[in-house]
């Protein structure tokens, strides 16, 4: 089988590419292991949140110049640009968000914490500057019983900052018949009961019941809409006042939302999605990938033009350490360890920033893989899997993903 | 928490370990008027850090006779008065070719004669009962060791002291003893929490602090010659072997292989270290390398299995001369009357000895406690079954987590609320722990943080460490803003806690899975943003 191009890796950062070279009329092939990060997300997408220090940063485009050298932002020829590109990728796809990335807003963690990021997914309820709450008095309206939406911890957070919270909770009974396995009250099984039994309008019902007036926001968690918006809009607008939803623990709805509308997205225009697979093997020729074998496609090999790595860090096995080396599994690419072996790659306290976290794969200036030292001409690497950023530090993770994957599908197409 | 109503007592005993609370129990059951004190949470020292194996004697029948048969007679007790504590694995003593064959005759020799079943098993025989043992072994010895879970046995001795009238104070540690020309009258409280100091008093203080017990008696000025020998281990993420596996040899580093629930421990390794490191252990990567390279021995697979973490305890053993590794010091019981021994009346040390033995050592100490009171009240700890360990009831448990708390909790697990949908909400899915058995925990078991919710109910100890059980359980723990601050900070600490045992094994899926912890912990919750408080309690770890 020969495509145009061959992205290896599901989730933000190879559906973005994939999204990009296919509405630029490639023929494009994508090989995904199966879950992504995007099930640990917030609803939000951060570009550049904090300094290293761990200070906030309000005007992101404007921090880019402080990063280190070997950040991989330094890689791309026009943040701004391709930051303004992403969004409307994702609009496109059917995921409309606010906010842009020259002037960060705040995203609600669930536990009450704010955020710096760059863009929302419509619905998520954000603070547009951390000193001025934009509310006086909020609802913090739960399900019953539900664990992952740990209420009392939000409000203590806003009420920190000088909102007025009320907590309460509601249920139907539907639920209560998902509460009778315990370990069936998570968010995502929350969301197919209230979208598969249409209880939609009870929900509201409910809400609008308990909550009464006087509130100028009612927070709900993040647990509607997994296939798209539609149900999560519909239920904010039966509420008689304003409502927004806050982040859940994992997994997350929005997130699942975002990779389910992307990868529908890729689909639609034409791309093959190869779910469930993994790049085992590549075929190299004088520095040149020739063709990836998968563990599903038994004997088959998969040939392209073009091959982009996304395959993500440590957590998505796009990254492997064993005892005494860090390697990246798929095809052997050079993978920039710091120096550093694993009596000094993890640090005893783990707010510190861990130098794990910024290994990754090497690449050249135009985002390219190299193998025994040399660049290998038509493999790129994109996302997490790429060194030289700590992107739980930096909150860099989804501008990495998105303005990589942007940049590559872009030196592909010239 | 228990209050202190009045501040004289019959007998005050220092350290929540397995002695102390043992000590407790049987100073109570025999009608005294008890305080038990302890700094942090039961089990933090030597109790809470060790393979949970509970020893045939089998391991010291060559070499210490008299522990040996201690250790037996007590293995026999435990498994009827501590059953919900006790899992009985049985155990092999492998001969690898390495290993001299011969020693094997005076090995089943020297256990029978301590009266430990010793049974030679032809080697095939042996792979069948273990699967999981290395097939190149050459003999094979059955012995009944079993595994034990030290936090549980713990907070059951506490748990029954209390019944018979024990107060208890956590979180308060001894900052000076009181003494009244050549008596010990009691000691000065510190409130670990507060910092509040209060005095108590007593007609005999028991220092039974572990290695720590040398500090206490500093503070009375009498010296112990205590000798700190570091052990390490490392716990596995799944259970390899199903018996306790050791080497038929003279005991040496890393040669102990313990099932213990869902997971299996490799241990120990043995080294000096200077007392002022005991609150601070940790793992070195030497000590990593040789315990698993050494575990792989009398269990090939462990080079295969996920290392869940690290953890490192101190035997508080009394130094008697240079042996520079503490293996041939005898782990026997060291009842130290200081009274006779140094002139200070009312003051009586309890060491050496080993979790296996704690019931013994309290019942010794029991005994010259009574003497001193003049008490006759003959000892029935080694009949009476501890809470959680009655006859059972017939019981209906349907679900998972029912089945898990009574697995851990015993016959107690009936004072945990269930059948409503709040209470049954599952705060750890690897465990099984509902919301239920959490605020048990809390109103019952002297829970203050999630570390000490972690050693009652094992809320983060399966193959996610924590990974959102942790969160869950604090918001459940906390009951206003001021507390979920506190829940905040201890969720915190928690996660920390948590990586400092994953940190020395930080290779493969662990290194994955600290990963993912910090991107939901730190990326998505921002919690080390929100605590404001990052104090690094060692003696925590």
């Amino acid at each position: 089988m020969r495509f145009d191009v061959i992205i290896i890796g599901g989730g933000l950062s190879g559906l973005t590419a994939g999204i990009a070279l296919a509405e630029a009329g490639k023929d494009v092939a994508l090989v995904s292991a199966g879950q992504s990060t995007l099930h640990f997300g917030s609803g939000s997408l951060d570009l550049l949140g904090c300094d290293d220090k761990g200070n906030d940063i309000y005007k992101p485009i404007d921090a880019i110049a402080t990063l280190g050298e070997k950040h991989p932002y330094n890689k791309l020829e026009d943040v701004s640009g391709l930051a303004g590109v992403a969004k409307q990728l994702l609009e496109r796809a059917g995921i409309a968000t606010t906010g842009d990335a020259n002037v960060n807003h705040w995203r609600i963690t669930p536990i009450g914490g704010l955020m710096p990021t760059w863009l929302s997914m419509e619905g998520m309820a954000i603070v547009q500057d951390p000193d001025q709450m934009p509310w006086k008095r909020v609802a913090l309206v739960n399900i019953a019983n539900y664990l992952d939406f740990p209420t009392k911890f939000l409000a203590a957070g806003l009420r920190e900052r000088g909102v007025q919270v009320d907590v309460k909770a509601v249920t139907v009974p539907q639920l209560a018949q998902l509460r009778k396995s315990p370990t069936e009250m998570r968010s995502t099984n929350i969301a197919k009961v209230i979208e598969s039994n249409d209880i939609i309008n009870d929900i509201a019902d409910k809400i609008n019941s308990i909550t009464g007036e006087g509130y100028d926001m009612v927070l709900l968690p993040a647990v509607l809409g997994v296939a798209s918006s539609e149900n999560s809009k519909k239920l904010l607008s039966l509420i008689k006042m304003p409502a927004s939803y806050v982040a859940t623990l994992p997994p997350s709805v929005t997130g699942v939302r975002l990779q389910t509308q992307l990868r529908k997205r890729f689909n639609s225009l034409g791309g093959s999605f190869f779910p469930g697979d993994q790049v085992i093997e590549g075929v190299f020729e004088n520095n040149v990938l020739k063709g990836v074998k998968t563990a599903k496609l038994d004997g088959t090999t998969l040939e392209a033009d073009n091959f982009i790595l996304a395959t993500g860090s440590f957590m998505s096995r796009g990254l492997k350490a064993d005892y005494d080396h860090i390697y990246e599994p798929a095809l052997g690419v050079d993978v920039d360890d710091m120096g550093l072996d694993r009596k000094t790659w993890a640090k005893i306290d783990v707010n510190e920033a861990q130098p794990y976290m910024e290994m990754g794969v090497k690449t050249d200036e135009k985002l390219r893989c190299l193998r025994n030292g040399t660049a290998i001409n038509n493999l790129y690497a994109v996302g997490s899997i790429l060194s030289g950023h700590n992107s739980i530090k930096l909150l860099d993770a989804a501008g990495v993903d998105m303005l990589t994957a942007l940049q590559v599908a872009n030196n592909i197409i010239k | 928490m228990t209050t202190v109503n009045n501040n004289h007592y019959d007998v005050i005993v220092i350290g929540g370990g397995i002695t102390g609370a043992g000590t407790a129990r049987d100073c109570a059951m025999r009608g005294l008027k008890v305080l038990l004190v302890e700094r942090h949470d039961f089990s933090t020292g030597a109790t809470g850090r060790n393979h949970g194996l509970m020893h045939s004697g089998a391991r010291y029948a060559v070499t210490d006779h008299e522990s040996a048969k201690e250790c037996i007679q007590e293995n026999m007790i435990l498994r009827k008065i501590a059953r919900h504590c006790v899992e009985e694995t049985d155990g092999l003593f492998i001969t690898l070719p390495e290993d001299d064959l011969n020693f094997q005759a005076t090995f089943v020799q020297k256990c029978t004669e301590a009266g430990i079943s010793a049974e030679i098993i032809d080697p095939k025989q042996a792979i069948i009962m273990e699967p999981s043992v290395n097939p190149e072994l050459i003999g094979a010895v059955k012995v009944p060791d079993a595994s034990i879970d030290p936090f549980r046995l713990t907070m059951a001795n506490v748990l029954d002291a209390q019944l018979h009238g024990a107060e208890v104070l956590v979180y308060h540690e001894v900052v000076d003893v009181i003494i009244e020309q050549d008596r010990m009258v009691g000691v000065k409280l510190r409130n670990n929490h507060n910092g509040e100091e209060l005095d108590v008093y007593a007609t005999v203080t028991v220092n039974a602090a572990g290695i720590w017990g040398a500090l206490i008696a500093q503070m009375a000025g009498v010296k112990i010659n205590m000798f700190p020998a570091k052990g390490s281990l490392l716990i596995f993420g799944h259970r390899v072997n199903n018996m306790v596996i050791n080497r038929c040899r003279k005991p040496a580093n890393a040669d102990i292989l313990v099932p213990d629930d869902a997971v299996c421990v490799i241990g120990t390794t043995s080294v000096r270290i200077p007392i002022e490191e005991c609150d601070d252990m940790r793992v070195t990567p030497e000590e990593v390398e040789e315990l698993l390279a050494e575990g792989m021995k009398l269990a090939p697979s462990l080079g295969s299995t996920r290392i869940l973490r690290g953890y490192a305890g101190v035997r508080p053993l009394v130094a008697s001369d240079d042996d520079p590794s503490g293996r041939s010091i005898s782990r026997g019981i060291v009842t130290l009357d200081h009274e006779k021994r140094d002139g200070l009346a009312g003051f009586i040390t309890i060491t050496g000895g080993k979790m296996m033995t704690y019931r013994l050592m309290a019942e010794e100490v029991t005994d010259l406690v009574c003497q001193k009171l003049n008490i006759s009240k003959n000892c029935d700890t080694a009949t009476t079954p501890l809470p959680g360990s009655e006859p059972k009831e017939e019981t209906k448990r349907f679900s998972f987590s029912q089945k898990a708390a009574e697995g851990r909790h015993g016959t107690l697990d009936k004072e945990i609320e269930s059948g409503d949908a709040a209470s049954d909400a599952l705060v750890c899915e690897c465990e099984g722990v509902s919301v239920g058995e959490v605020r048990y925990a809390v109103t019952k078991l002297h829970v203050h943080n999630l570390i000490n919710l972690r050693r009652r109910t094992r809320v983060g100890m399966g193959t996610c460490q924590g990974e959102l059980c942790a969160c869950r359980a604090a918001g459940v723990m906390c009951s206003d803003d001021k507390s979920a601050q506190k829940a905040i900070n201890d969720l915190n600490g928690f996660v920390n806690e948590r990586w400092k045992g994953m940190q020395p094994v930080a290779w493969g899926d662990n290194l994955a899975e600290a990963q993912l912890t910090a991107t939901i912990y730190q990326g998505l919750l921002g919690v080390d943003k929100l605590a404001n408080e990052r104090r690094i309690e060692y003696y925590e770890i």
